[in-house]
C-alpha cells in the first residue's frame, strides 16, 4: 500500500498539475509552454497517480482512453494541417480573432489546434508507457536476495491478467 | 469538384464505419449513394462530350483532347508539390468504371459480409481504396498520381488481409504489398526522372512535349516506369501476386483485382503513351512482357479448379492483352484497349461476384464440388452464362466486340509487315482459344452439367455430389444478386448501343493518342481475316474444353519450384537470413554493443570533418572563459557523470544521472531557453521516477565484474560519443557556419507577424516546422505501438528450450513460425500474436 503522505500529496497535487498542464498548453504560443511540455506535465500528474494509487486503479480510470487519445491527437494534428490547405497550402496557419467575454481578444489559429493534437499524443504515449512499465515491474516480482539468476525465467511465464487484458483489446478492434 | 468527390468517398467510408453497417438493414443501399453520386456527377460533367455530335465527326478536337475539368490546389509549395486533377476522356472512362462498379460492389458487400461485425472496417478500407483510385486516375501531376498510387497499394493490402486470422490471407496480402510497393519505389524513381528530364511534373504538359524518347535518360525512365506498371498490373514476371490476392473477400477481388486496381498500371501506360511510346524499346518491352503474360495467364487458368483462382489467371491474361495492345501506336489498337478495359470490367466483375454468391450459398467455390447450380440458383446462373459467354468472346456479346477490336488491330499491324504485329496476332489467337476453353469449363462444371456422374475424371469418389446439384445452404437475398445483374445487363446491352458508347470510347482513345482519332468500335466487321480467326479460336477453344481433364493433368505435373510464389518465398527467406546475419553483426545482443555501434557510427562524420577543417576556426576568438555559475555547473556535471559510471548500486546511478540532467537544465536557464529547460526538467523527472519504479523491482545484479577489455571498449565509445557532441556544437556555433546557414533571424523576425506568437520556439514547432512536428508525433505514436506490444505481450519463457529457439531462427514472416505458439503451459490464441511480427 502506498504511503499515506503520498496519497495526500496526490489529492492536492494532481489537480494542480493538470491545471498547470492546461495553462502551459494555452499560453504556449506566446510564453514558455506548448503542447509538448504540457503533455509531459500531464503525464507527470498521472505518474503521481500511479505511484500513489497503484497502476491498476489508474488503468481502470484512464487506460481505455489512451489508445484513442493517440489516434485523436494525430487526427487533430492532421486536420489542422488540412485546414491550412483551405488557405492554400498544407499546414499554412489560419487565424481568427475571437472576442471572448472576460478574456478579451483571443487569437485562435490552426497552429494552436495543432498544438492540442501534439499535447494529446504526448500525454497518451507517455502515460501508456508509464502504465505498461509499472505493470511489468509489478509482475516481475522481486526475487529474494542472493537467488541465482536462472530463476529469472520463472517470472517470464504467461501472466493471465495480461492475456485477459489483451484479448479484450483485440475484440474491441 | 474532383477533389470534393474524392473527399466525399473518403468521408462516407468513415461514416459507414461509424454507423456499424452489419446491424442495419439499409446500410447496403446507403453505401451505394456516394459512388452513385460521383458517377452521376461525372456523367453530368461530361454531358457536352456525350451529347455533342462533335465526337462522331471528330470536329470538336478541343473537346476530345482537352480536359473537361481541371483543378489545382497548392499542397507543399516549397517542394513544388501540388494537388492537381484533370478529367479528360481516359480519366472519365476509368472514373466511370471505378464509381460505377463501386456502386454494385458496395451494395454486394453488405450481403456478402452479412452478420460480420468487421463489415464497417471493410467498408472503410473499400471506400478509402475507391477514393485513392479516383485520385489516381484524375491526377494531373506525377507526384499526386504517385501518392494515390501508393494509397491503392496500402488499401489493397488491408483488403486482402481482411481475414487477418488466416495465414493464407496474411501471406497473400504481404506478397501483394511487397510486389506492388516495391514496384511503386521503382515508379517513383522513374516519375522523378521523367519530371526532371521533361522539366515539368504536370502530366498534361509532359505528354504535350515532343522528343522525350530521344533523351539519354529515356531507357532508365522507361524501365523504371515499366517495373512500377507491370508490378501493379500483374504482368510477367510479377503475375503471381494476383492469384495470391484472391484470399481477399470476394467484393474486394471483384473490385480491386479485376476491375480497377490492377488496371492502374494499364492506365499509367496509357496515360504516358503519347510521351514514351515512340521508341522500339517501348514496343518490344510491352509486346514481349504483355504477350508472355497473356499466354501464361490463359494457359494456367485451365489448371485451377477454384473459381476465384481461375478468374484471377483469366484476369492476368486480359491484363497481358491490354499491355500488348498498348505496345502499338495505331488508332485501332488504342480503341481496342479502351473497349477491352470496359468490357473486361463488365464481365469479369460480375463473374467474381457470382463466384462469391455461389461460395456464400453452397459453402464451396471449387469446381470439383459444384454442379447443377442452374436448378438451384437460376438467376445467378443466368448472370454467369451471359458473363462467361462474353468472356469467351461469343457474338454478339461485349467480349466479342473487344476481341474483334483486338484481332483487327493486331492484324492490321501484321498486314503492314510488322513482325510485332504477327507476334501479337498469333498470341491473341491462341489466347482467344484458351479464353473460350476456361469460360466453358467454368460455366459447364459449376452451373450447367446435369449430374456429376456424367462427367468422369473430374470428380473424386468421395465427392458430395450424389444427387446432381450442389445443395444450397443459404439462398442469396435479391439485392445480393442484383449487384452482378446490373453489371451484366450493362455489358449485354453495350454492343447494341455502340454508337452512343463511342462518345466515351473515342475521347478516351484520343487521350491515349493525344490527338483526335477517327475509329469506332463496331459489332460486325464483315468476314474479315480477324473474324475468321475468331471463329477458328472458338472451335479450338471448344476442342480444348473437351480435352480439359488431360490438359489439367499435364499442367499440374509442372514442378512447383518454377512457380513465382515459390521463387519469391525463397528470395524472402534468403533476405531474412541475410537480415539476421547483419543484425547479429551490427546490433548484437546487449544494449551495450547496440549503443556502441550506433554511437561509433555517428562519430565517423566528425572524424572525417576534422580532417578537413582548421581547428582554430572552430574556437571563438577571443576565447571567453566561463563565468562562476557555469563553472560550478560544469563541475557538477563532471562529478556526477563520474559518479554515475563508478557507483555500484542502481539507485545511486539513477540519482546521479538525474543530477547531470538537472544541471544541464540549469544551463538552459542561464542561457535563457525556458522552453528547453522546462522540457528537459520534465523529462528528467519522468525518467528518474520511471527508472526508480522499474529498477527497484529488478532482482539484484549478481553478474561477475566486467572484463577489463570490455571496460576499456565502453570508455572508448563513451569518449567518442562525447567528442561527437562537443565538435557538433562547435561546428554549429562557429562563425562560418552561423553566417552561412543560420535561419534564426528569419524565425525571430517572422514569429509574431507570420506565426501570431511571441514564443519563437513554439511557433517553430507548430507553425514553421509543423510538418516535422507532425512526423515526430507520428513516430511517437508508432513507438507507443511498439512499446505496447513489448510491454503487454504475453511473456514468453526465455529461449532455454530448443523448440522456441528454432522457431525464432525462422524468418519472421513465414506464417507457421510462431514463437508464441511454442510457449509451454500457455493457453493463448496463437494467430493473434503473430501481428506483432
Amino acid at each position: 500500500m502506498p504511503e499515506l503522505y503520498l496519497r495526500l500529496l496526490n489529492r492536492i497535487l494532481t489537480p494542480l498539475l493538470l491545471l498547470l498542464a492546461i495553462y502551459l498548453l494555452l499560453r504556449g504560443h506566446n510564453l514558455p509552454g506548448g503542447g509538448f511540455i504540457a503533455g509531459l506535465m500531464a503525464a507527470a500528474a498521472f505518474e503521481l497517480q500511479i505511484l500513489s494509487r497503484g497502476h491498476d486503479r489508474v488503468r481502470r480510470s484512464i487506460g481505455p482512453y489512451l489508445n484513442s487519445g493517440i489516434g485523436l491527437g494525430l487526427a487533430i494534428a492532421i486536420c489542422s494541417g488540412i485546414a491550412g490547405l483551405l488557405n492554400g497550402v498544407f499546414f499554412k496557419g489560419l487565424w481568427f480573432d475571437l472576442h471572448v467575454p472576460l478574456l478579451g481578444e483571443l487569437a485562435v489559429g490552426t497552429p494552436v489546434i495543432f498544438d492540442l493534437g501534439v499535447f494529446l499524443v504526448v500525454v497518451s504515449v507517455a502515460t501508456s508507457y508509464l502504465l505498461g512499465l509499472s505493470r511489468v515491474s509489478d509482475t516481475a516480482a522481486p526475487i529474494p536476495d542472493g537467488a541465482p539468476s536462472p530463476e529469472l525465467s520463472d517470472s517470464f511465464e504467461t501472466d493471465p491478467a495480461v492475456v485477459a487484458d489483451d484479448s479484450s483489446l483485440r475484440t474491441e478492434r | 469538384m474532383l477533389a470534393a468527390s474524392i473527399l466525399l468517398i473518403f468521408v462516407s467510408g468513415a461514416v459507414l464505419y461509424w454507423i456499424r453497417p452489419h446491424t442495419r438493414v439499409w446500410a447496403g443501399w446507403l453505401s451505394t449513394l456516394p459512388p452513385l453520386a460521383v458517377t452521376v456527377w461525372q456523367l453530368n460533367a461530361a454531358l457536352p462530350l456525350l451529347s455533342g455530335a462533335g465526337a462522331e465527326s471528330g470536329g470538336k478536337a478541343d473537346l476530345q483532347n482537352g480536359a473537361i475539368i481541371a483543378e489545382q490546389y497548392r499542397w507543399i509549395e516549397s517542394l513544388g508539390l501540388e494537388l492537381s486533377f484533370r478529367l479528360d476522356g481516359l480519366s472519365l472512362l476509368f472514373g466511370l468504371i471505378i464509381s460505377g462498379i463501386g456502386v454494385a460492389v458496395a451494395l454486394y458487400t453488405h450481403y456478402y459480409l452479412e452478420d460480420d461485425d468487421r463489415q464497417g472496417y471493410f467498408y472503410l478500407s473499400l471506400f478509402a481504396f475507391m477514393a485513392s483510385m479516383l485520385g489516381l486516375v484524375w491526377a494531373d501531376n506525377l507526384l499526386t498520381l504517385f501518392v494515390f498510387w501508393e494509397g491503392t497499394s496500402v488499401t489493397s493490402y488491408l483488403l486482402i488481409g481482411y481475414s487477418h486470422r488466416s495465414a493464407v490471407a496474411r501471406g497473400g496480402a504481404r506478397n501483394a504489398f511487397i510486389v506492388t510497393a516495391g514496384g511503386g519505389l521503382a515508379l517513383l524513381a522513374g516519375l522523378v526522372l521523367l519530371g526532371q528530364a521533361s522539366g515539368s511534373y504536370a502530366i498534361s504538359e509532359i505528354i504535350a512535349r515532343p522528343g522525350l524518347t530521344e533523351l539519354d535518360l529515356y531507357p532508365a525512365i522507361l524501365i523504371l516506369i515499366l517495373v512500377g506498371a507491370f508490378s501493379k498490373s500483374a504482368q510477367f514476371p510479377f503475375h503471381w501476386w494476383l492469384p495470391g490476392a484472391m484470399a481477399a473477400p470476394t467484393p474486394a477481388s471483384a473490385y480491386l483485382h479485376s476491375a480497377t486496381m490492377v488496371k492502374a498500371g494499364i492506365y499509367l501506360l496509357a496515360r504516358l503513351h503519347p510521351a514514351l511510346s515512340d521508341h522500339p524499346l517501348w514496343l518490344w518491352a510491352l509486346l514481349l512482357f504483355g504477350g508472355t503474360t497473356m499466354l501464361l495467364g490463359a494457359v494456367f487458368a485451365l489448371r485451377h479448379s477454384d473459381m476465384k483462382a481461375l478468374l484471377a489467371y483469366a484476369t492476368v491474361s486480359q491484363l497481358g492483352v491490354l499491355t500488348t495492345l498498348l505496345a502499338f501506336r495505331s488508332e485501332a489498337a488504342l480503341l481496342a484497349v479502351v473497349v477491352g478495359i470496359l468490357s473486361h470490367a463488365l464481365y469479369k466483375g460480375p463473374l467474381f461476384l457470382v463466384a462469391g454468391i455461389v461460395d456464400h450459398a453452397t459453402g464451396h467455390r471449387d469446381l470439383r464440388m459444384l454442379g447443377g447450380l442452374r436448378r438451384t440458383l437460376p438467376v445467378t446462373s443466368g448472370i454467369a452464362l451471359l458473363a462467361a459467354l462474353s468472356m469467351a468472346g461469343i457474338p454478339p456479346l461485349f467480349g466479342f466486340v473487344a476481341k474483334e477490336a483486338l484481332l483487327e488491330s493486331a492484324y492490321s499491324a501484321a498486314e503492314h509487315g510488322e513482325a510485332a504485329g504477327w507476334l501479337a496476332f498469333g498470341a491473341a489467337a491462341v489466347t482467344g482459344a484458351f479464353f473460350v476453353a476456361y469460360s466453358f469449363t467454368l460455366l459447364w462444371e459449376a452451373f450447367l452439367r446435369p449430374a456429376p456422374s456424367a462427367e468422369t475424371g473430374n470428380l473424386t469418389s468421395n465427392s458430395p455430389l450424389k444427387s446432381g446439384a450442389t445443395p444450397i445452404h443459404h439462398p442469396p437475398a435479391p439485392p445480393f444478386v442484383a449487384a452482378p445483374l446490373i453489371l451484366v445487363a450493362l455489358g449485354t446491352f453495350a454492343p447494341f448501343v455502340l454508337k452512343p458508347l463511342s462518345r466515351v470510347f473515342t475521347p478516351a482513345a484520343a487521350s491515349i493518342a493525344a490527338q483526335p482519332v477517327q475509329v469506332y468500335a463496331s459489332l460486325w466487321h464483315g468476314f474479315t481475316p480477324a473474324f475468321l480467326t475468331s471463329l477458328l479460336a472458338i472451335t479450338v477453344g471448344i476442342w480444348l474444353f473437351l480435352i480439359r481433364s488431360r490438359l489439367r493433368a499435364f499442367l499440374s505435373q509442372l514442378p512447383d519450384n518454377l512457380r513465382g510464389v515459390f521463387l519469391f518465398q525463397r528470395i524472402l527467406d534468403d533476405l531474412y537470413a541475410l537480415a539476421q546475419v547483419t543484425a547479429r553483426f551490427s546490433q548484437g545482443y546487449t544494449l551495450a554493443t547496440q549503443s556502441g555501434v550506433v554511437l561509433l557510427a555517428a562519430s565517423i562524420p566528425i572524424v572525417v570533418a576534422l580532417r578537413q577543417i582548421n581547428l582554430n576556426d572552430l574556437f571563438p576568438s577571443p576565447l571567453a572563459l566561463p563565468g562562476a555559475p557555469e563553472t560550478v555547473l560544469i563541475l557538477m556535471i563532471g562529478v556526477s557523470a563520474y559518479v554515475t559510471a563508478r557507483v555500484t548500486s542502481r539507485l545511486g546511478a539513477i540519482i546521479s544521472l538525474g543530477v547531470v540532467g538537472v544541471s544541464v537544465t540549469l544551463f538552459y536557464v542561464f542561457f535563457s531557453a525556458p522552453d528547453l529547460a522546462l522540457t528537459q526538467l520534465l523529462i528528467e523527472v519522468l525518467t528518474v521516477v520511471l527508472l526508480v519504479l522499474v529498477f527497484t523491482k529488478l532482482p539484484p545484479d549478481v553478474r561477475p565484474a566486467m572484463q577489463r577489455w570490455k571496460q576499456a571498449r565502453n570508455v572508448l565509445v563513451a569518449l567518442a560519443a562525447g567528442a561527437f557532441g562537443f565538435f557538433l556544437v562547435l561546428f554549429n556555433s562557429s562563425d562560418a557556419m552561423q553566417a552561412a546557414l543560420s535561419i534564426s533571424d528569419y524565425f525571430l523576425h517572422n514569429a509574431v507577424p507570420g506565426g501570431h506568437g511571441a514564443n519563437v520556439v513554439n511557433v517553430i514547432l507548430v507553425d514553421f516546422r509543423a510538418i516535422d512536428t507532425m512526423g515526430e508525433i507520428t513516430v511517437l505514436a508508432i513507438a507507443a505501438l511498439g512499446g505496447y506490444a513489448l510491454l503487454n505481450a504475453p511473456r514468453v519463457r526465455l529461449p532455454s528450450s530448443a523448440p522456441s529457439q528454432s522457431a525464432s531462427d525462422q524468418p519472421a514472416g513465414s506464417e507457421e513460425a510462431n514463437p508464441v505458439a511454442d510457449t509451454s503451459r500457455s493457453n493463448i490464441d496463437p494467430p493473434t500474436d503473430t501481428e506483432a511480427h
